[in-house]
């Protein structure tokens, strides 16, 4: 399926004054991604967009050319996802698993492999962070959208993550592209039949 | 909650299903606490602290009366004056010891007050406080018969855990501001694990999954935590055999030696914490 969207360019996710040209295009994309969620079967995507800051990485992981152009699923690399409250970032064995033989020679990888032989992580820097008031279980959320979801596909899991996390395909460095506050949760678990209970969220 | 619901009916949301209210009850989290075994070591208290990130707040101000203890042991001494040759009577028995945790009313007396509902009653029969929401009137500290909510009248969190101390801070349960109402949750962050444990292997909340961290560190086992609404669960059992049960303001019990009660029944707070008296050679 496709949704009919231009790829973003890294350079805008570079650049920290955001365009007019910019701010035009990613309601345009915000539209058209709007419409693309409304497919996910059994569900009502929630509403809102947020103005995400680019977040400056050890390495500039491309999203895009993993997720997008090579249709890698969002699980295979974040595994705990659909295990636990956090979806976590993979470890660098995880990346060695394909780039020990894959693309070698690109800038960006040589950082990577420099990192797996020195033994260290990249010290990945956090983007969608919660509040620590907030008790959210991305185990529960996929099970409600993809795993026990009727007609539901694993293979579309990013149109479910992008609920929540934008169209993280179509950039290279994660932004933070949705609010991610009280009232986006809550809009969503009305119109989903979430629970409605403070402390299942607060605590 | 929604705010619906507070407009709506305030009081009925209190209520359970079954009068004629908004709950219908999932679980009814109780304890029973035989006071027979508790020797008033206050590891219980301590354990509470290191489980849910209380402040210590220090001498001065504990003496004014704003300690942060979700779970103190209240001590009762004998009269010393009973008469003749009983003068020294509270050196022969010792003090008698109240572990004293917020009972988890069901017609909790902290509830209505609260000008903005940050106190409300969970499906769980769990009497929860959010503290985003609390704008620190107090009203519900004033309510409460058994004293058992305290206020952060400082921010406690910048003395209380010094580097590197704030390590040893449990994630999974906030650190409360100054300004904010706090009271004992029966460890709601392990019950909401319990409950995800469980809903992962697709299965019932088992009795004896959960464990406060009272119960978890009494050294006498003199807590025990389940749900009430579960027939087998040992709590209910010990409930049963002490012929003590929910929703009545005093026990008519068939055998008075029976050592169940709970504290303040009379006011009709409805607790989930029943006590087993202490039994003692007079």
């Amino acid at each position: 399926m496709t949704y009919g969207l231009i790829p973003e360019k890294a350079s805008q996710c570079n650049s920290n004054n955001v365009s007019r040209f910019g701010m035009v295009f990613s309601l345009l994309l915000l539209f058209f991604a709007g419409s693309a969620y409304a497919q996910v079967p059994n569900a009502v995507a929630p509403k809102g967009d947020h103005d995400g800051k680019h977040v400056e990485q050890p390495i500039e992981f491309p999203h895009d050319i993993h997720a997008r152009d090579n249709k890698i699923n969002c699980m295979y690399c974040h595994t705990y996802a659909r295990r636990g409250n956090v979806a976590g970032i993979p470890p660098t064995s995880k990346c060695m698993g394909c780039h020990a033989v894959i693309a070698t020679e690109k800038p960006r990888i040589k950082q990577l492999t420099e990192y797996w032989q020195k033994g260290e992580s990249p010290k990945w820097k956090k983007v969608h962070d919660l509040p620590d008031f907030v008790h959210f279980n991305h185990e529960k959320h996929l099970n409600r959208f993809i795993f026990n979801n009727e007609g539901m596909e694993v293979e579309r899991a990013d149109e479910v993550c992008a609920f929540c996390h934008g169209e993280i395909k179509e950039m290279t460095v994660a932004r933070k592209v949705k609010p991610l506050n009280m009232g986006f949760c809550r809009q969503c678990h009305e119109d989903n039949n979430g629970p409605s209970d403070c402390w299942k969220c607060h605590k | 909650m929604s705010l619906e619901n507070i407009l709506k009916d305030w009081s009925k949301y209190r209520r359970g299903h079954e009068e004629g209210g908004h709950h219908d009850y999932e679980h009814m989290w109780g304890m029973a606490i035989d006071l027979d075994k508790c020797t008033g070591c206050n590891a219980c208290s301590v354990a509470c602290y290191a489980e849910n990130n209380l402040a210590v707040v220090g001498e001065e101000k504990f003496s004014k009366g704003q300690a942060m203890h979700w779970l103190r042991i209240e001590r009762y001494w004998d009269e010393p004056d009973l008469g003749e040759n009983r003068v020294n009577e509270y050196q022969i028995h010792g003090a008698s010891f109240l572990p004293m945790n917020c009972q988890q009313c069901n017609a909790a007396t902290c509830e209505p007050v609260c000008p903005v509902a940050a106190t409300y009653h969970t499906p769980d029969g769990l009497n929860a406080q959010v503290y985003n929401r609390c704008i620190g009137s107090r009203y519900c500290s004033n309510n409460c018969p058994y004293r058992l909510r305290y206020f952060n009248f400082f921010s406690y969190y910048e003395d209380s855990w010094p580097e590197p101390l704030q390590m040893q801070l449990n994630p999974d349960i906030s650190v409360r501001d100054k300004g904010v109402m706090e009271k004992c949750t029966f460890c709601v962050q392990r019950i909401r694990k319990a409950k995800d444990d469980a809903a992962r292997e697709q299965r019932d909340v088992l009795d004896g999954d959960i464990k406060t961290a009272c119960q978890q560190s009494c050294a006498t086992q003199a807590i025990v935590f389940g749900d009430l609404l579960d027939e087998d669960s040992v709590v209910s059992k010990v409930w049963k055999k002490h012929e003590v049960a929910l929703g009545k303001a005093s026990q008519n019990k068939a055998n008075p030696d029976k050592r169940g009660y709970r504290v303040l029944e009379g006011l009709n707070t409805d607790p989930c914490i029943m006590f087993l008296e202490r039994v003692r050679e007079v």
